[in-house]
């Protein structure tokens, strides 16, 4: 029985459309796992599902019945609740308290009947397998466990369709399980359960059938049982997925260059919460290496792990053959290690400055004298950057803001490159923006390597990527799964290795045994 | 109104004036360095004001008025330049008020040390409450409202402990009478120090490392700490230099009083130094710093309360028309704040 449907929804934002032709079904007691690259559309669907948007065109259809929501409340009402990843609990109050907000069981219709209440949410708790204290302060639980009370509070609204966000990325491996749990609850409850995760291995663990957005579209829907892992892959990614060897593509991952004197970049078992997990790689000097895996997969913060802009658990990383010991961004740029975050608009432009103000960000140190910044060296060193990254602009002293996205991000290559560094992170650095500055950027980056820096990259792309570097480290799940040269192959190659390496039996068995 | 005003100030000695600022464009940034009314506001208000009390306020032409005027301004510059600093980094400093008191406390209890100690030992207290402020804020990460409402707290409290409530005249010779009353061409000294710490600071915020790092932390502190910004630094650095600009219009206050008084000195001070940086230019959501603006708000509101009490407005009422002026002016500003 189909409880919720959406059909040929379609959603656009000005000229930019989010949903093209959109259709997704949810039985009653059915969990079905929502996929997609960033962009694809997901969140915009789920905004439309749960009342927060207005769709263009399509329909949905509740119990049959074609339903039009106006606001999250009328949404909630018809029994669709969607959890995000933001707790919405007051953290000062009792679990119980928060489990029962606005609907305590009351003596007279007026006092809360505290001892009723506490006994009701211990048998709430119990029937989802939460094992917690309902009498104690939500404050003093995990973050991991507040999610989890949440989720139930959400669910025993009695919502007949369940939307959830992303539940896992504030999880530990066991409160993943007691979600599972919950969520194998709600589907013998016949709820109906959308699951919207970039962990493969969960949707493969916990979903009847998976939908796979990409660019506005649905790539694919099936289910999981008939879905090998590298044709759910070539579908997130939009390739056809071309059967080819293993073997023959993959480099053996050189331990001997580990030590090597070329080595400008060396980084070993670093970990960082549960995103980076155990990573190990080198660059050398001239070599342009690419970080490659699906989103969350770990590339951002990997590289913000080695940056410094997190503080890593564990690991060590080596530049230029100087070990360091508690790394901040500004000791990376003086170590030489500099980094473009893939967030331009809140991590890399500072918006209401000029050109020249945002390109000297990094470099003012050096263009001053006690304290005091020549402007005659600034201009100078602006100048030259504008002109060899070939930055289209009215001028350095015009804001950023007027510029284009690709010229900003020329700008904000400038900045890292100004601090003299001998090897650069670009963390997705041809993400939306046009064609002519991608191929200007990617002709940066190689030159670049030809002079002898090293440069570590990532793409949403992966053709980009097999195309612009000269090795890849692929990761999944936060975890380094090989190594590979990306010389002389096409992104098919590489892959067939990815999905290959998905399946293969190393990490196979930890998505079998969750299986129900 | 909009396209109005901007065609109406569309005239090239605006552009001057543009330049008092570092970090051009509005945000929504349209690439045009064209004046618009909300740059120029603060400057034409304060034109029509004093338009207004040449042609209508009695006595307002008096030179001992004017002079009068600069000597109430000048600490008020001092505090507000501070201010506009914090503010420029997206914070904003409470406290300064209450360390004047602190600072002017500090002058009563040292007198028998002599006056320049005392003026020192002031002007070391109101650095170190900056400095403390700058560390919460920037080390314990506790919100610059919250930090700086304590030390607003906190410093008048230690004020009046320290004066045990009681007024302390000041002697009627020495550094500090000079300063609450020399003149050079009928210009208050003190009002030629604070236009110097504002020219001072002109060049602090266009030309060096902390007020650069200042500017970029305010305009967005994640993308700060990306570009290897000493972005800890800079905050007690700027809450610092608020504390110690504080303690110095604590001595000047003083002087001009002509005693150390916790429950006078500075009260209420804190909102025209905020009223004055935001009415100058200087939006709240940070990344902007408008000096010549700040100075400009200064004068704006001083000679306000002038023109209330010399036209006999009545004291609470006049106070009134006072927070309906320093809205209007903030309405006016609401595209940056």
């Amino acid at each position: 029985m189909v409880l919720l449907e959406a059909r040929h929804i379609a959603k656009s934002f000005g000229h930019v459309a989010a949903l093209r032709d959109v259709s997704l079904e949810v039985a009653a007691g059915e969990i079905v796992g929502l996929l997609g690259e960033n962009g694809a559309g997901k969140s915009t669907l789920i905004k439309i599902l749960t009342g927060l948007e207005r769709h263009d065109a399509g329909d949905i259809l509740l119990d049959g019945r074609s339903v039009a929501f106006s606001s999250p409340r009328q949404a909630q009402d018809a029994g669709i609740a969607a959890v995000y990843q933001e707790i919405n609990l007051i953290p000062e109050r009792s679990v119980a308290d928060n489990l029962f907000i606005n609907r305590a069981p009351r003596v007279a219709g007026l006092f809360i009947n505290r001892r009723q209440m506490i006994s009701d949410a211990r048998a709430l708790l119990s029937r989802y397998g939460l094992d917690v204290d309902p009498a104690r302060t939500l404050r003093t639980l995990g973050l991991g466990t507040q999610q989890l009370v949440s989720i139930i509070r959400t669910v025993s609204l009695g919502a007949r369709v369940v939307i959830l966000d992303e539940p896992t990325s504030a999880l530990s491996a066991h409160e993943v399980e007691l979600l599972f749990g919950i969520v194998r609850t709600l589907r013998e409850e016949r709820v109906g359960v959308i699951y919207v995760s970039h962990r493969l291995s969960e949707c493969y663990a916990l979903c009847d059938r998976m939908t796979v957005l990409r660019d506005g579209v649905v790539a694919l829907t099936e289910a999981t049982a008939r879905l090998p892992r590298a044709r759910l892959i070539a579908a997130m990614l939009g390739r056809e997925l071309v059967e080819r060897s293993r073997s023959a593509q993959v480099v053996a991952n050189d331990g001997a260059a580990a030590g090597s004197s070329d080595n400008v970049l060396h980084v070993e078992h670093l970990n960082w919460r549960r995103q980076v997990v155990d990573v190990g790689l080198d660059v050398r000097k001239g070599e342009v290496v690419g970080l490659a895996g699906l989103l969350g997969s770990g590339r951002t913060e990997t590289m913000k792990a080695i940056y410094g802009a997190v503080t890593p658990d564990s690991g060590t990383v080596t530049i230029m053959q100087h070990r360091r010991h508690r790394a901040t961004p500004a000791r990376s740029l003086q170590d030489g290690l500099a980094f473009l975050s893939e967030d331009r608009r809140s991590e890399g432009i500072f918006s209401h400055l000029t050109v020249a103000e945002n390109l000297s960000a990094s470099m003012l140190r050096r263009i001053a004298r006690w304290g005091i910044i020549s402007r005659q060296r600034r201009d100078a060193l602006v100048s030259e950057y504008v002109s060899r990254l070939g930055v289209k602009t009215g001028g350095s002293d015009a804001p950023i803001s007027s510029l284009s996205g690709g010229n900003q991000q020329k700008v904000l290559i400038g900045r890292a490159l100004s601090t003299d560094p001998s090897v650069v992170m670009l963390d997705d650095p041809t993400r939306g923006i046009d064609v002519g500055a991608k191929a200007e950027i990617h002709r940066t980056i190689a030159d670049l390597a030809s002079h002898g820096m090293g440069v570590l990259v990532t793409s949403s792309e992966l053709e980009e990527l097999v195309d612009t570097t000269d090795r890849l480290v692929v990761l999944d799940e936060g975890r380094v799964v090989d190594t590979l040269a990306t010389a002389g192959h096409h992104a098919d190659d590489v892959l067939a290795v990815i999905a290959g390496m998905q399946t293969a039996p190393s990490s196979a068995p930890a998505a079998e045994a969750g299986a129900p | 109104m909009k396209s109005f005003s901007s065609t109406l100030f569309a005239w090239p000695g605006g552009r001057q004036m543009r330049r008092i600022s570092i970090g051009t464009t509005p945000p929504g940034g349209k690439p045009s360095r064209v004046p618009n009314l909300r740059d120029l506001s603060v400057y034409l208000a304060l034109v029509l004001l004093i338009i207004f009390d040449l042609v209508l306020t009695p006595g307002f032409r008096n030179p001992f008025v004017v002079r009068s005027l600069l000597f109430e301004a000048a600490p008020v510059v001092l505090i507000a330049l501070g201010q506009s600093l914090a503010i420029g980094t997206r914070g904003i400093d409470l406290s300064v008020g209450s360390i004047m008191a602190l600072s002017s406390a500090i002058i009563g209890i040292s007198l028998g040390f002599g006056q320049n100690v005392g003026i020192a030992g002031a002007i070391f207290g109101g650095l170190a409450c900056g400095l403390l402020n700058g560390i919460f804020i920037a080390i314990f990460r506790i919100a610059p409202l919250i930090s700086s409402l304590a030390l607003l707290v906190a410093a008048r409290g230690l004020a009046q402990a320290l004066l045990s409530g009681a007024r302390v005249d000041l002697p009627m010779d020495g550094p500090l009478s000079a300063l609450g009353q020399i003149t050079i061409m009928g210009v208050p000294v003190v009002a030629i120090v604070a236009l110097a710490v504002a020219a001072a600071f002109a060049f602090l915020v266009r030309r060096t490392l902390p007020g650069q790092y200042a500017i970029f932390v305010g305009a967005s502190r994640e993308a700060s700490v990306l570009a290897g910004h000493p972005v800890r630094a800079t905050l007690i650095f700027v809450y610092g230099l608020s504390g110690l600009l504080a303690g110095i219009a604590g001595v000047f206050a003083s002087a001009r009083l002509g005693a150390a008084d916790a429950n006078y000195i500075g009260v209420q001070f804190e909102l025209d130094a905020v009223a004055a940086a935001v009415i100058g230019g200087t939006p709240l959501s940070g990344g902007r710093i408008a000096v010549a603006g700040t100075v400009a708000g200064v004068l704006l509101l001083t000679i306000l309360d002038a023109t209330f009490i010399m036209n006999n407005v009545n004291a609470n009422f006049a106070q009134i028309l006072k927070a309906a002026f320093i809205v209007g002016a903030l309405y006016m500003q609401r595209g940056r704040a």
